[in-house]
């Protein structure tokens, strides 16, 4: 069980690291380790440590050591990080207790203990081409490749992906619609579809905007990713680039009229009046359907309530409107 | 005490109720909470999509609403409320292309604002501001018996590094407000994930799937009915809920509210001056709480 453990001024302590194994043979089981450790030691020199003196059959996976080469990616006391990038008595500090739990990422299949296959994530990775593709001229010697600073700090966030699979891991989209992409693909897909030197716009777009609107907007992504990528904002921008861009998948055809209908509502009535941005997203009909649920549920009384519109509208349209 | 109050566009909709209730409790607890004048909607976390800085500039607008009431806090019931604003106020100050065009606008529109304002979730308020001790003052009729399953979603949470209140992994503040109303918070696997309402507007099929997903995990961990801290959870988990029960042939629905209501229930209030939803009232007399 675990020890509360008074933590804020914690230099060195012994700590017991349950970790989640599995192998073929054995299936799974949990196994604990004991360590001690000093506000330096990261959960990758923890793994080492247990590896060279009490278990050389425990696997995991771990290289630069540095938040680089996104290796060693876990489930840290149930939280998705980089092993590398974690400090042990941070995480002792930030649960109270001396007991830290390790896991294989979710999603991807277990090859052995923490190790996890991750062919489906670069697969996914691999649709979205993350790679430049420049022009004839500039292959040739004969142009040469130029990017604005304002373009280069836009997009200099979303090059940051190491290829970890925090975000896919995590995600809960992923998990329930095999058409979306996922955040570190559509990062990674953003960062080329607006790079003025790219020349393959016309196939990036097809293959990011129909899933751009899959995005459960959840921020899971920007929470784990361990590069502070924000792979969530990449998805916003698509589609504010991609929305009136034909033709439309399913799920980008809804989405783009109820975003449509959200920006009108506010823009008439600084205000979202639910009613209407649910009648111009789904029609009459279907909002009439959906409205019985709301009825039978004791919601009618609220139904008619009145949405006051903001005084100063003005202002508000004001501050919708751009350069 | 005194703070903004910022009630969100949902609960002057379908989710009146959360306003209803979080009102009362204020009231009770001596937080008097000030109507920011003339609000307008945060976005939605949909905006900023169609128009980043407009998304910002409007936020904005309402803190500059609450500088010129001189309070520094601006208190929400709404998690997507609580996150735009808050995610505006980051960007606001962390990125200088956003700041520059956000204030391009704020001049033209005649709009000032100096940064002195921390937006904050009703929840933060009562742990942080009321205390513990405080809030079981309070209790009258103790919901002794009430399963109650503390569901967080998204907003409040996450991104930590902007929310801050409390480990995005490893929340506690909801099992926290439930002990003090005497019922026993359950805890589930899917606490921290997504309701589905986002995807209601583009994929409508996986927004209704992530709901159930929700309330099958609270169901089988054992809840009687869940608590939520968003206007729009309460969107998806109790308006829309009889939907999610059809399409899933639920054995039968988990009623959700809001976390006031919850609250306002122990602290003595009548289901109908906290506007108990229809579906929750049903469970709440099953389980002789009311």
């Amino acid at each position: 069980m675990s020890t509360p453990v008074q933590v804020q001024d914690l230099q060195e302590a012994e700590v017991v690291f349950r970790v989640k194994r599995y192998s073929k043979e054995k299936g799974d089981y949990w196994q604990e380790y004991k360590l001690k450790v000093d506000r330096f030691t990261q959960v990758t020199e923890a793994l080492r440590r247990i590896k060279v003196k009490q278990d050389p059959s425990l696997a995991y996976r771990a290289s630069c050591h540095m938040a680089v080469c996104g290796s060693c990616g876990m489930k840290i006391n149930g939280e998705p990080r980089l092993a590398c990038k974690t400090l042990v008595l941070d995480v002792v500090k930030k649960f109270g207790t001396n007991v830290i739990t390790l896991e294989p990422m979710d999603r991807f299949p277990i090859v052995k203990d923490l190790v996890v296959d991750m062919t489906e994530f670069y697969d996914r990775m691999e649709r979205v081409k993350p790679r430049l593709y420049p022009s004839k001229e500039v292959l040739e010697y004969k142009a040469e490749h130029r990017l604005k600073p304002e373009d280069q700090r836009l997009l200099w966030k979303f090059a940051q992906c190491i290829w970890c699979g925090l975000c896919v891991s995590a995600c809960p989209a992923v998990k329930e619609d095999p058409l979306f992409l996922g955040p570190a693909a559509h990062a990674k897909g953003f960062r080329f579809l607006r790079d003025p030197r790219d020349t393959i716009t016309e196939e990036r777009v097809k293959v990011l905007a129909d899933s751009a609107w899959r995005c459960t907007y959840c921020y899971m992504c920007y929470h784990v990713c361990p590069r502070d990528i924000e792979p969530v904002t990449a998805i916003k921008k698509t589609r504010a680039l991609l929305k009136s861009v034909k033709p439309m998948g399913p799920a980008q055809e809804v989405g783009h009229k109820h975003s449509e209908a959200v920006y009108e509502s506010i823009y008439t009535y600084g205000k979202i009046n639910e009613g209407v941005v649910y009648v111009k997203t789904y029609g009459l009909i279907r909002s009439l359907v959906d409205m019985t649920y709301a009825f039978r549920a004791g919601k009618a009384k609220y139904a008619l309530e009145k949405v006051e519109p903001v005084k100063e509208v003005e202002q508000v349209r004001e501050l919708m409107r751009g350069e | 005490m005194k703070v903004a109050y910022y009630p969100g566009c949902a609960s002057h909709g379908l989710s009146k109720d959360v306003d209803i209730a979080t009102r009362k409790v204020a009231d009770l607890l001596g937080i008097e909470l000030v109507e920011v004048p003339d609000w307008n909607c945060c976005g939605g976390g949909f905006l900023d999509e169609y128009d980043e800085v407009g998304q910002v500039a409007l936020s904005i607008r309402n803190l500059s609403k609450v500088e010129s009431l001189r309070l520094n806090k601006m208190v929400t019931p709404c998690s997507v409320c609580l996150h735009s604003h808050r995610l505006a106020q980051h960007k606001y100050k962390e990125d200088s292309d956003v700041r520059k065009a956000v204030n391009k606008r704020l001049n033209r529109a005649n709009v000032q604002y100096s940064g002195t304002v921390e937006t904050e979730h009703i929840v933060w308020v009562l742990l942080r501001d009321v205390g513990v001790e405080r809030l079981k003052q309070h209790v009258k009729r103790p919901l002794t018996g009430l399963k109650v399953g503390a569901y967080y979603g998204c907003q409040m949470l996450r991104p930590e590094s902007v929310m801050g209140f409390e480990p995005a992994f490893n929340p506690r503040s909801l099992e926290t407000l439930i002990s003090i109303t005497g019922a026993t918070p359950v805890t589930f696997p899917q606490a921290r994930a997504c309701c589905g309402f986002p995807l209601m507007g583009s994929n409508p099929d996986v927004g209704l799937k992530l709901a159930y997903n929700v309330l099958s995990g609270a169901t089988n961990a054992g809840a009687d009915i869940l608590v939520h801290p968003c206007n729009l959870c309460h969107l998806q988990l109790d308006t829309l809920q009889l939907k999610v029960v059809e399409r899933f042939k639920l054995p039968q629905p988990l009623p959700a509210i809001y976390i006031t209501q919850l609250l306002g229930l122990a602290f003595g209030f009548t289901p109908e001056e906290l506007g108990i939803p229809k579906l929750a009232l049903e469970v709440l007399r099953k389980k002789g709480v009311v």
